[in-house]
């Protein structure tokens, strides 16, 4: 946890929730825990306004509450740093809902997402009304809902236990692990009949159940087609259905966020599944040659470790994202210092520890610009050295050492990550500036937008319409136009950049012993 | 007679080629007076015929090789045999002035006048080291000198030659491509593709040898250093087979340009120091605006 990420969570979160959440996530972002007097204490805020910040923050789950260890009666926040990410990252939740589900899909999502947290009904009753996509039913949406809760795309939080005893400050919940995917009662009679107002959200009956989007469901789509377009861009289309398929076939026996090695997979297994499931008759004729393919490639994805079964495979995730890890600030290298400069980054990786000397020959580059290159990788921290001191010496001359280029991968890792923090935070706050700036701009012609909505709906002549338009002048529109464009490539920005904070993201969950919080049920 | 003394004792000597001790000479010159044998070792060591070796507590008589005295003219001073001695066991790796004068324990300005002699007599040359160019080393003039004094095919004179090495790096990679793309037009199975997409270094110095791209004459060790940097540039893998020799092969990057390096953050030099406050903002930043424009 950096600096930098303090400032992109907060930043994050005032763009969310506005003023008053950013100063609570702030106060709970450097301390583990804070009753509620604390945080009024340190934000200067007041304990109502503390208390609904909370409460939307706890609504979408980035903060959870325990009961104090000293005080029973009072209960300690604490911010749920990792998962603030998540909110910058929901178009391509959404996104991704859109492409397996269809548009209805998208909505629930969306709804959803908007909502944090809600119950089932609540959230079928806000897709309905939306009006336009009515044509596809009630139904279709309430199949769907349940689609992607029996895909583990959605998952219920552990409801609340109602205790007879009125007492009891600290509310208690019931969490059960075969119970976060059990479809609800949806009663769609009873939907309808609230939307037109003749009953109410009591009649439901479902308001313990309350609903989430399961990120680390969606991650773990995310962090499979990241490995799967790697083999396809290395090794062809057939292997990285290959790979697809044995991923299927993983999920099956292990947990997906195992951290080093998958459960072992039999090569019969792998066959029975492609022949049943693709069509592919070029990769049913040579499956044993793409599987060996995918295990003698340098990647390593996939490990054979026996020969039970005509062969026994694990997943080697470790080994993957480290490969895939290096790729990535090998690519950073390139694009920042030059081509040459990942040359020598690769020649360190290769040779594990080596000297200057030997550094410049094997990579065949004279020695001045050997030097600075890697003078500069050591300066930015891509590289590190390792002096090795000869015993001796003994206070006369100098004691004899050899310094030797090393790359510590996990410290890389976590600058590069760093940088992306900071990144990240910057172009936010470049297009807040950016919308500051023009804020009067922008107003006017959202205004103005308007008037001519109401304008044309009242049938207004065209000729006062145009008029009316033309009071927003060409320079103006000008300065607007531009002013969105900037604004659309800094969005982009943080979408491409999410990918690459992603991708490190798995690396440290895969590679390294450090608490990700990632797992199948969050 | 000193001079008789002398052939029979030579031929004795050459006779051990392990050297001869003073026990060997008495036996094998029995009827030799001690004094003469001496006045015959004696013309034979300014001849430059034998050399004494210390073997233990003995002296040990050994013939010196006719081809190698050869070289040095008869007139030359003794102070000109060492150093030319010291030079010549330096071999083609060379030797630097500073050794010399530990070794010979001449003072600069002799040995300097020395050398320069031998230099004009051409029996010594001096080369410069690419690793250090101040640096000179002295070494037999009718030698080559070791590749890691004058580094291979890759420098002219002192200089490294980049371009040189780019262009070759450059038609290796081609080289391999070209193979990869040929096996994909064959479909024979993945494995099979793999393949025909290796390339030993033999092939690949058949090819550039072909392409005739080089003025000096490249060995397969020197395309290997070449293929290794390809290998390290991210654009193909060195495979080893199952005899230990390795075969090369294109490969393209499993990720395509991160997504960090399409904004100027990325590749910002001064991201170290960008913050909320300072000269390094992300309001005021230069790249920032101009990829905005």
């Amino acid at each position: 946890m950096s600096a930098d990420y303090a400032h992109l969570c907060s930043a994050i979160v005032e763009q969310c929730f506005g003023k008053v959440s950013q100063a609570v996530s702030d106060c709970l972002f450097s301390a583990t825990t804070r009753t509620l007097s604390q945080i009024a204490n340190a934000t200067k805020f007041s304990r109502k306004e503390v208390g609904l910040a909370l409460s939307v923050l706890i609504k979408f789950r980035l903060v959870c509450f325990e009961a104090s260890k000293l005080n029973p009666f009072v209960p300690e926040y604490s911010l749920r740093r990792l998962d603030i990410l998540c909110l910058l990252r929901y178009p391509r939740y959404i996104h991704m809902v859109q492409t397996k589900y269809g548009n209805v899909g998208a909505s629930i999502a969306e709804e959803l997402i908007n909502a944090g947290s809600d119950t089932a009904s609540a959230i079928l009753i806000k897709c309905l009304s939306e009006g336009d996509t009515k044509a596809d039913g009630a139904e279709s949406y309430r199949n769907t809902f349940l689609q992607m809760i029996t895909d583990h795309y959605i998952i219920k939080r552990p409801e609340l236990i109602l205790s007879e005893e009125q007492d009891e400050v600290m509310p208690k919940f019931e969490s059960n692990e075969c119970d976060y995917f059990r479809h609800p009662n949806i009663d769609l009679q009873l939907i309808e009949k609230i939307r037109r107002g003749e009953a109410t959200f009591a009649e439901a009956g479902d308001s313990a159940m309350i609903w989430n989007i399961n990120y680390d469901r969606f991650h773990q789509d995310f962090r499979d087609s990241i490995m799967i377009d790697s083999i396809e861009r290395k090794l062809g289309e057939n292997a990285s259905e290959c790979f697809r398929f044995i991923l299927k076939i993983m999920y099956k026996t292990t947990d997906p966020w195992q951290r080093k090695l998958s459960n072992q997979i039999t090569f019969v297994d792998i066959k029975q599944t492609i022949e049943k499931k693709s069509n592919n008759l070029d990769l049913m004729k040579h499956l044993d040659q793409y599987i060996s393919l995918l295990t003698d490639d340098s990647l390593g994805f996939l490990r054979r470790v026996g020969d039970m079964g005509g062969g026994l495979y694990v997943v080697d995730m470790e080994h993957a994202f480290q490969s895939l890890a290096f790729a990535c600030i090998e690519s950073v290298i390139t694009e920042r210092f030059s081509s040459k400069a990942a040359r020598i980054f690769r020649v360190i990786r290769f040779k594990k520890f080596i000297e200057q000397e030997d550094l410049q020959k094997e990579a065949m580059i004279p020695a001045k610009e050997a030097k600075s290159l890697a003078y500069n990788l050591f300066q930015e921290q891509f590289i590190h050295v390792k002096a090795i001191k000869k015993a001796g010496g003994g206070g006369n001359g100098l004691a004899k050492a050899f310094y030797l280029f090393q790359i510590k991968e996990k410290d890389s890792v976590r600058m590069l990550l760093d940088i992306c923090y900071k990144s990240l935070y910057n172009t936010i706050e470049r297009s807040n500036f950016e919308k500051n700036e023009h804020k009067g701009l922008i107003e006017k012609s959202q205004r103005l937008d308007s008037i001519v909505e109401t304008m044309k709906e009242r049938g207004e002549s065209d000729e006062y319409i145009a008029e009316i338009v033309e009071t927003f002048t060409p320079p103006e529109v000008e300065i607007l136009n531009k002013v969105k464009h900037r604004i659309k490539t800094l969005s982009k920005a943080e979408l491409t950049m999410d990918q690459t904070i992603f991708l490190l993201q798995m690396y440290q969950h895969h590679c390294t012993i450090l608490p990700t919080g990632i797992g199948k049920y969050k | 007679m000193a001079a008789e003394v002398a052939n029979l004792l030579l031929s004795v000597i050459q006779g051990i080629p392990a050297g001869a001790t003073n026990d060997d000479l008495t036996k094998a010159l029995s009827d030799v007076p001690a004094a003469t044998r001496v006045e015959g070792l004696n013309i034979l060591l300014q001849q430059g015929g034998i050399e004494i070796l210390k073997k233990g507590e003995k002296l040990v008589y050994r013939a010196k090789d006719p081809e190698k005295k050869s070289a040095l003219p008869k007139d030359a001073d003794n102070e000109e045999k060492i150093v030319y001695g010291i030079v010549e066991e330096g071999v083609n790796k060379g030797i630097w002035i500073r050794d010399i004068r530990m070794k010979s324990n001449l003072n600069m300005t002799q040995l300097n006048k020395i050398l320069k002699n031998l230099e004009t007599k051409k029996l010594i040359k001096a080369v410069k080291s690419v690793n250090a160019s101040k640096k000179k080393v002295y070494m037999l003039y009718n030698l080559e000198p070791d590749r890691s004094i004058t580094g291979g095919a890759w420098y002219q004179d002192q200089d490294f030659e980049v371009e040189f090495v780019d262009v070759l790096n450059q038609q290796c990679l081609r080289f391999l491509q070209m193979k990869r793309e040929n096996a994909e037009k064959k479909r024979d199975g993945p494995l099979a593709l793999k393949q025909l997409s290796c390339c030993t270094v033999n092939d690949v110095h058949k090819f550039i040898s072909d392409l005739g791209i080089s003025k000096v004459t490249l060995d397969e060790d020197d395309l290997e250093t070449i293929l290794k940097t390809v290998v390290y540039d991210g654009n193909a893998e060195r495979i080893m087979q199952q005899d230990g020799s390795y075969v090369y092969r294109a490969v393209n990057l499993p990720l395509p340009p991160t997504g960090l390096v399409q904004m100027p953050c990325g590749i910002c030099p001064v991201i170290k120091n960008c913050s909320n406050c300072g000269d390094v903002t992300a309001i005021k930043c230069q790249y920032m605006k101009e990829w905005l424009e």
